[in-house]
């Protein structure tokens, strides 16, 4: 893997615009912008975010037998995912899911979208499409099959928060069409002409854009897929139209804590190179069948299932907005004392505080129990992993040491996000 | 994030290389965090102050700041005694990034005043920040 720091096409755009840059998967990205980190996580729960992820890495799947291949490599059973009634994948949906290797350790996290019978778009993480296109080629013996490393070929900008789709409608043809029938979790059209999607999205220019009601900061939005030349001028022409709707860049340190207070796991920090065993993520594994065994077979799926667990992964928010940075000598205590394990993330969700003994959010409604004036300092949130089962409402101490801060074991954290709301609601 | 050129550094302060300031007004000396600190650390969401009272020595941890981004030890400038720490902060943390100068952080009676000639002044603490 190059350790060489790379750019997305936004880059000047940041730089211009006042970003704090850090690295991040081989990405120099910003961190947040002038507004701070802060007013951009209440911007996406208030009313909408621009976050540049052309850092992300992408494949394509196709032939007669990609199906099958993914059927092998992905953790989700695709004849057995949607809805209540787990019917198969079909074209226009997405599904969340894992790639794991034989030892059931993650190797990245994906969503994996089916644009037609024999074509299927695979999103993974930055710095990680390579690898994976190497592991499914590794796999693909004798199948008709085709894998594409889309890395640094295609731009992505996902818009988050409950007036996104105010915002595009601006910047689409036919947004009434386009609109129409757009659960979770599903998309329309493609980033190039043809490619035989039978519904297509264009922006008012004809650009065609792959539009998907995704994203990962828990709140409703699109990820936006694009040609790569197109991105810097759609970036642009999105903050133009959200000018009204008071539409804020964001950068990573505030899809960290949206992410975090939405109970979304990070690759490679909360789920990764360990086996895949308790965590709070199990809807990212195929269905379980009567027999007990998973309803397919998989990579990964006997090291899951002859597992003897010996870790939890849990998610946690403290009283207060404080933090205990993860680090090698920051752990997890129980309240005796006794070291139980590491901290996997902690960040500060700031749109949250407690009332009583409930987590109120500035979105959650008075009706719901937000009392009038009520203004969120933030809880800390996040993810430990550690060597017994512990239940929801235990309390546990992070530790550097030095410093102790008090959490609580959590089943959610932030209430009342809008990433499911349905689309009639949010025009 | 601001460039060098764009940070407020006044000139009758003194600064220490962990990005802290001092100003001394009468018998005691008042301590904060520059404008660089606050431009790199983002948005601070919690301070934990010191004591009323507490003694620090010379570099030793006086209390915490927790940004976004990290949490980082205070560390006091000089020796002294803690007489009086800004309490708006608890509330109100988000002052140290509006106003890193008003925001000051505690009040210290120095053991030794001559250690705030150790400090840096206003052109010495440039040129540490453009070697940063």
């Amino acid at each position: 893997m190059s350790t060489e720091i790379k750019n997305t096409l936004l880059h000047d755009w940041h730089l211009k615009n006042g970003a704090n840059m850090a690295a991040f998967g081989e990405y120099d990205m910003p961190l947040w912008y002038p507004l701070g980190v802060k007013g951009e996580h209440l911007a996406v729960i208030r009313s909408a975010g621009l976050f540049d992820t052309s850092h992300m890495a992408a494949m394509t799947v196709q032939g007669a037998e990609a199906r099958n291949l993914l059927q092998h490599c992905f953790s989700k059973d695709l004849e057995r995912c949607l809805g209540l009634k787990k019917t198969p994948l079909v074209e226009g949906r997405s599904v969340y899911g894992l790639f794991l290797n034989q030892q059931s350790h993650v190797l990245d996290d994906s969503i994996v979208s089916q644009v037609s019978d024999s074509l299927y778009l695979v999103v993974v993480n930055a710095g990680m499409g390579t690898m994976l296109t190497e592991h499914l080629g590794r796999h693909d013996e004798g199948m008709q099959v085709e894998i594409t490393d889309l890395t640094d070929r295609l731009g992505k900008i996902d818009i988050q928060g409950p007036n996104s789709a105010k915002i595009l409608k601006k910047l689409i043809r036919d947004p009434k069409g386009v609109f129409e029938d757009f659960p979770y979790f599903s998309f329309k059209g493609w980033f190039e002409d043809g490619a035989g999607v039978a519904e297509t999205v264009t922006l008012n220019d004809s650009t065609p854009v792959l539009l998907s009601r995704t994203g990962y900061t828990g709140e409703f939005g699109f990820e936006i897929f694009v040609r790569p030349e197109k991105l810097v001028t759609l970036w642009q022409e999105l903050l133009v139209a959200g000018e009204e709707y008071s539409l804020e860049p964001c950068g990573l340190a505030a899809r960290d804590s949206l992410r975090a207070g939405a109970v979304l796991p990070l690759s490679h920090q909360d789920i990764g190179d360990w086996p895949f065993s308790e965590t709070p993520w199990p809807f990212a594994l195929a269905e379980k069948a009567e027999s007990g065994g998973f309803t397919k077979q998989f990579l990964g799926a006997d090291a899951l299932l002859s597992s003897e667990t010996k870790e939890y992964t849990l998610p946690f928010a403290g009283y207060d907005p404080r933090k205990m940075p993860v680090s090698k000598s920051s752990f997890v205590m129980d309240e005796a004392g006794r070291r139980i394990g590491i901290i996997l993330t902690c960040a500060t969700d700031m749109a949250i505080d407690r009332v009583k003994e409930n987590i109120v959010s500035i979105a959650t409604p008075v009706t719901a129990g937000r009392p009038e004036g009520f203004a969120a300092k933030g809880l800390s949130c996040g993810f430990i992993k550690v060597d017994r089962k512990l239940t929801t409402g235990d309390v546990v101490l992070l530790t550097d040491g030095k410093r102790k801060i008090k959490v609580e074991i959590r089943q959610d954290i932030r209430p009342d996000r809008t990433a499911r709301r349905a689309m009639r609601e949010m025009l | 994030m601001k460039e060098i050129s764009e940070l407020n550094l006044p000139e009758d302060l003194r600064y220490t290389k962990d990005h802290e300031w001092a100003k001394v007004t009468g018998d005691t000396v008042k301590i904060g965090i520059s404008d660089y600190a606050q431009d790199q650390l983002g948005d601070i969401v919690f301070v934990e102050l010191p004591a009323v009272g507490d003694n620090f020595d010379q570099g030793g941890e006086f209390g915490t700041l927790e940004s976004v981004k990290a949490v980082s030890e205070l560390y006091c400038p000089m020796d002294g005694e803690v007489v009086a720490v800004n309490e708006a902060l608890e509330d109100s943390p988000e002052l140290l990034n509006e106003d890193p100068y008003g925001g000051w952080i505690a009040e210290l009676k120095p053991a030794d005043s001559s250690q705030l000639e150790q400090l840096l002044d206003r052109d010495a603490y440039l040129e540490l920040l453009k070697g940063e």
